[in-house]
Parts: structure tokens; sequence; C-alpha cells
């Protein structure tokens, strides 16, 4: 059974002329988070936008739960809720009547439903107040209430803890683990803040200037890291870890230089001792996410 | 989609512009019912003044009148057609003098009247304007529509819904209208006049204004006939600015894009004679109550019914325009 929720397959979008999205893939599975990363102008909330049926994609598809936004619109869009760019509310009326009046809209949307979604985010005291006079961080908890009325299976979150305090940032980011691990339920969430991204999230995607240049999990992404070997063969050790560990790596004077999985180091040095290679020094750089997105779009970037 | 429509209600009534078009309308009622009954009382006091301390005698004014008539119509050489029309005209006047009702009296069944026939070229269809103006661009003056358009329910039903709660506002506004200027008007004039008789129904045949098909009915009937045309010139109007309000993102620009074409509209009519083209604009055709009053002139081919027909087209045409760019329309705010 395929367990993705969320498929996006060879999506472009074109406004005038102009490809703001490249043949974007990735999916979501079930009670997975995945962060989408990428600098400011990537086209992350444009991709995002298209996702939860704001923007048309100029060509290919977005299947949500298996059902395509373009055939089954409403099957799609009812198991997905969302906050994109902001949490923007009618400010005219009380916190509760917004929640009311958007619950309406789903089928089967009971006050339960309502006040359960309220006391999840914790503002029951506040509810009856005005939007107009709510903090930042008090809308953004209605936002988040209001996106899971329904009970989604897909949470789409664009930016969501812009503007929010460290404390609020803190609370949200528990809030949002529980629901993938309590619930299952899957969450997509766009941020260009690196730490956030790697405390929140199973798997990330990075995207530079509309394309997708990176999907991967992030504990693999931790724990690769740069190692460099000093060693007296680097061209017999450069053909070791490629035949036997299928790694890549490149020679600099006796230098031997590779990414790898920093668990598979031990086993790779007994290896090269075996083959009768003397191993001076070893180095081993740590990677971060940062490091990993920093290297990826400044690459892209210059070319 | 009952719910939906539930929603859009509650949307228009909790940004209070019921509220405020109400304010609007019961200060000018009440200044415009003030003011008329200054100049009646004016017109007799400077009557009686000129003729030496005379007092007004209206009774003789109408007596004499429908001697007048009498004679006419006692005259076997005068058409059948207008022998009717006469008869009409006396029957009016014998209605006034037998219920000792001075036909120039102001009552709150001629004020309702007048107000449409003064307010339906501008100052009504600018109250449409201020209640539907924000319908959808505020939606996404607010970035609102983010939240309404991600939701498992397709554009067409969000735009139609909000269609149905003008639809059904502007009615209410209509009602709003007849209502105020009703009673505000008899608190000034403590007449209502409701049964006194009207003569409507004019033609226009050739360049001449024909009277041979008038028929003589009572205030309240023509209330309500005046109401309903008012009625079917709101909706029409509030079609025209759903539309603006779908093209354009924010609400003043939309209420200002109306104003002008209003506004404009009615300079244009200076050159419907010689420029007739512009009669199928729709500022030109949205005085329908001067087709029954007989004191207005159209030009050929300019009729009750043309201008029912325009109006239907530009609405129509508006709502299909709505529904064709808000359903494909990038949400990018």
């Amino acid at each position: 059974m395929d367990t993705s929720v969320l498929k996006v397959s060879n999506v472009t979008k074109r406004i005038k002329k102009k490809l703001i999205i490249q043949d974007v893939n990735f999916d979501v599975k079930q009670g997975e988070i995945l962060g989408f990363l990428g600098p400011n102008g990537s086209g992350k909330t444009t991709t995002l936008r298209m996702i939860v049926g704001l923007a048309t994609p100029t060509s290919g598809n977005i299947e949500i739960c298996g059902y395509s936004i373009k055939k089954d619109y409403v099957k799609a869009m009812s198991n997905v809720g969302c906050i994109i760019e902001g949490p923007d509310l009618y400010d005219y009326m009380s916190g509760y009547r917004n929640l009311e009046i958007l619950g309406s809209m789903s089928k089967g949307v009971t006050k339960k439903d309502i006040d359960e979604a309220v006391a999840l985010v914790g503002m029951e005291k506040r509810i009856h107040d005005k939007v107009a006079v709510y903090s930042m961080g008090m809308k953004q908890r209605i936002g988040l209430a209001q996106a899971l009325i329904h009970q989604p299976k897909l949470l789409i979150l664009d930016e969501p803890t812009n503007g929010l305090d460290p404390q609020g940032i803190h609370e949200f980011r528990e809030i949002v683990k529980s629901l993938a691990k309590d619930k299952g339920i899957s969450v997509l969430i766009s941020s260009h803040l690196i730490s956030e991204v790697q405390l929140m999230c199973d798997r990330v995607s990075i995207i530079d200037n509309g394309r997708i240049i990176r999907n991967a999990a992030i504990h693999e992404i931790v724990a690769t890291g740069e190692v460099v070997w000093t060693v007296d063969d680097p061209e017999k050790t450069q053909s070791i870890l490629k035949d036997k560990f299928a790694v890549d790596s490149s020679i600099d004077a006796k230098n031997v230089t590779a990414s790898i999985l920093v668990e598979r180091l031990s086993e790779i040095n007994k290896a090269l001792i075996y083959s009768g290679i003397e191993i001076k020094y070893v180095e081993h750089k740590k990677r971060t996410l940062e490091d990993l997105f920093l290297t990826l779009t400044d690459k892209h970037k210059i070319v | 989609m009952i719910s939906l429509t539930q929603n859009e209600i509650l949307k228009i009534l909790l940004k209070k512009k019921m509220l405020l078009i109400f304010m609007l309308l019961l200060i000018f009622v009440s200044l415009l019912s003030y003011g008329q009954k200054y100049s009646y009382d004016n017109t007799i006091k400077k009557f009686e003044a000129e003729s030496g301390g005379v007092a007004y005698d209206w009774k003789g004014l109408t007596t004499q009148r429908l001697n007048d008539l009498e004679e006419r119509s006692g005259n076997a050489f005068i058409p059948e057609e207008v022998r009717a029309s006469i008869d009409r005209e006396m029957q009016q006047l014998n209605y006034f003098i037998e219920n000792d009702i001075n036909p120039i009296t102001p009552t709150a069944s001629k004020f309702n009247v007048q107000f449409v026939e003064q307010g339906i070229t501008l100052f009504i269809p600018l109250l449409v304007v201020i209640l539907a103006a924000d319908l959808v661009s505020s939606e996404f003056s607010k970035k609102t529509i983010k939240i309404l358009l991600t939701r498992a329910v397709p554009r067409w039903k969000i735009l139609f819904s909000k269609f149905l709660a003008l639809l059904i506002m502007t009615t209410l506004l209509v009602f709003i209208i007849a209502v105020s200027s009703t009673l505000v008007s008899y608190l000034f004039f403590q007449q209502w006049g409701f049964s006194e008789p009207i003569v409507t129904g004019f033609r226009l045949v050739g360049d001449q204004l024909n009277s041979d098909s008038t028929i003589l009915i009572s205030r309240f009937q023509y209330t309500l006939l005046i109401y309903s045309l008012l009625w079917f010139v709101s909706i029409i109007m509030a079609s025209i600015t759903l539309m603006i309000s779908v093209l354009v993102d924010n609400s003043s620009s939309a209420i200002g894009i109306l104003m002008a074409a209003l506004i404009g509209g009615q300079f244009l009519q200076f050159f419907l004679s010689e420029w007739t083209v512009v009669k199928y604009f729709f500022v030109t055709n949205l005085d329908l109550t001067r087709y029954l009053t007989g004191s207005y002139q159209p030009i050929e081919g300019m009729s009750l019914n043309f201008s029912i027909l325009i109006l239907s087209a530009w609405a129509a045409v508006a709502l299909i325009i709505s529904f064709m760019v808000f359903n494909r329309k990038d949400v990018i705010v």
C-alpha cells in the first residue's frame, strides 16, 4: 500500500512566461514531518499554494491521500489543513466565530471538534474576544486551530513561527510534533530557519530557484560527515573506497576526502589497514544541516 | 450552500455595513422631508401674501379645473381615447374634493416615491455599492481569502454563496429604504395618502407623450410598482459591483471605480440625443421610474423594456465575468 499522504509529481509553474517552479517532485508519508527549506524567493510558498489549491500548476500533478487536486478537488481538500504566510483571520469577529464559520464549510465538523481544537492550542480563555485584540501569538494559535478543526490528514504550515517569541516557538513545535506522533498527521512545514527544521522534521527537501536540489532524511544529513584520510597511497585508498564502499572521493596531495555516514568510519578504516595502507591521520568534519543548506544554495547561485 | 450563505450574511452584518447605510438613509430622508415640509409651508404663505391676505383656496382652483375638463369631455368631436383619459383625471380630482384633500399636500406615500425617483440614479446605487464593493475585495486585502479558499468547497460555490447573501441584503436594503422613507416623512407630514389615486402608464408615440393608455391606480399600488423597479435596479447594481469587487483587490478602488462610473454616466447622458451609443451604458438606463411619470422624453428606441433588457444584459455579463475570473484566479496575497 502506498502510504504517501501527499505526492507532488513533476509540478511546474509559469507566471507570465517566467518559470517559478521547475519540475518539482517530493512526497510526504503518513505521520511524517517534512521540512521544506529554501532561501527567500526560492518558490517555497508558491509550491505550498499549489498544494492547497490557491494557485494552479502549469503542469504536473498533486495528489492528496490519493485524490488529485485537479480532478477530485473537494475530496483532496477535505484532507488538508493549512496556514499560508501568517494567520489571517476575520478580525471583526471573535476567534470562536472564525472557527465556527470555517468549520461549517467542512462536512461533519461539530462543536466538540472546535472545542477540542481550541483546547489543543490552549486558547480557551480568550476565544470569545475579538481577533482584532489578539497578539500575534494568539492569532497563530487560532490559525493552527482553524487548520485542525476538520481533522485533516495533512497539515501544511508556511513559515509558521514567523513573529512568535521563543516561548511560542517552542510550544508550537511541541504541538506539531505531538500531532504527527499521536494522531499520525503528516506535516509539511516550510521555513528558512534551519535550526527549526532540524529540531522538528524527519526529512527535508531543499528548494532553490524553483528546483528541488536535495531530498534527504535529517538523521542522514546530520550523520554524514566529511572525512579526510592522510595516507601514503591516496590512489589505492580512492579505489578501495570506490570498489568496496561505493564512495566517491577526491585527492589532494596525500589527502583523500570523502563524504560518508560517520557510523561506517571504523569499518572503512579497518578495510584500509587490511589492504596495507598506512593511515597517518583521520579527520572527521561534522556537518550540520546549515552547512549543507549553504553549500547547496550557494553553489546554485554561482552557476 | 445554506450554511455558506449564512456565513456570508453574518460577515456583512458583523462588519456593521448595514448600520452605516441605515444612518446615511435616516439623515437624508429626514433632511429631505423637512425641506419639503418647509417649502410647502412657504408656498402657501407666499400665495396668501400675493393675493392680499386671502386664504389659499385649493378647492376653488381644483373645482375650476374639474369644470374645464367636464366641458371638454362634453364636446362630441373629441376621440374616444382622449375622453377616457379626461375621465381619469376627473376621477382623480373628484377624489380629492370628496375627501377634502389638497392635491399638492405632501404625504408619506408621495415622499417615498419621490425619494426613489430622485435617488435611483445615484444615491441608492451608491448605498448598494457601499454594501457590495468589499464583498470579495476585502477578502483579498485582508488576506482572509486564504482561509476561505483552502476548504473542501469548490470556488464557484463560495462566490455563489456571496452572491446569494448579496441578493438577500440588497432586498433588505430596498425594504429598509421603503420603510424609513415612509415612516420618517409621515412624522413630518402627518399624512399617509396611500389611497389617493394617481395617473400612470404614459407612452411615447413618435415624439409625443401619449396618455391614451394611462390608468388610475392608488398611491399604495404605485409605491409597490416604484419599489419593484428600485429592487430590480439594485440587484443589477449589486451584480455589477460584485464583478468589480472580484476584479479589484481592494475595497476603496472598487468603490472609486463604481462612483466614477455612476457620476460619469450622468454626464454622458447630456450627449444622449446626438451620441446614441450612450443608451447602451448601464448608468443611462438606471432611472426606470421616469418611464412611468411621463415627465421624461427619452430618445428614439429607449423604453422601459429596452432599459430592463440592457440592465439585465449588463448584470448577466458581469456575473459571467465574476465567476470566470474568481474560478481561475491565483491567490498570491
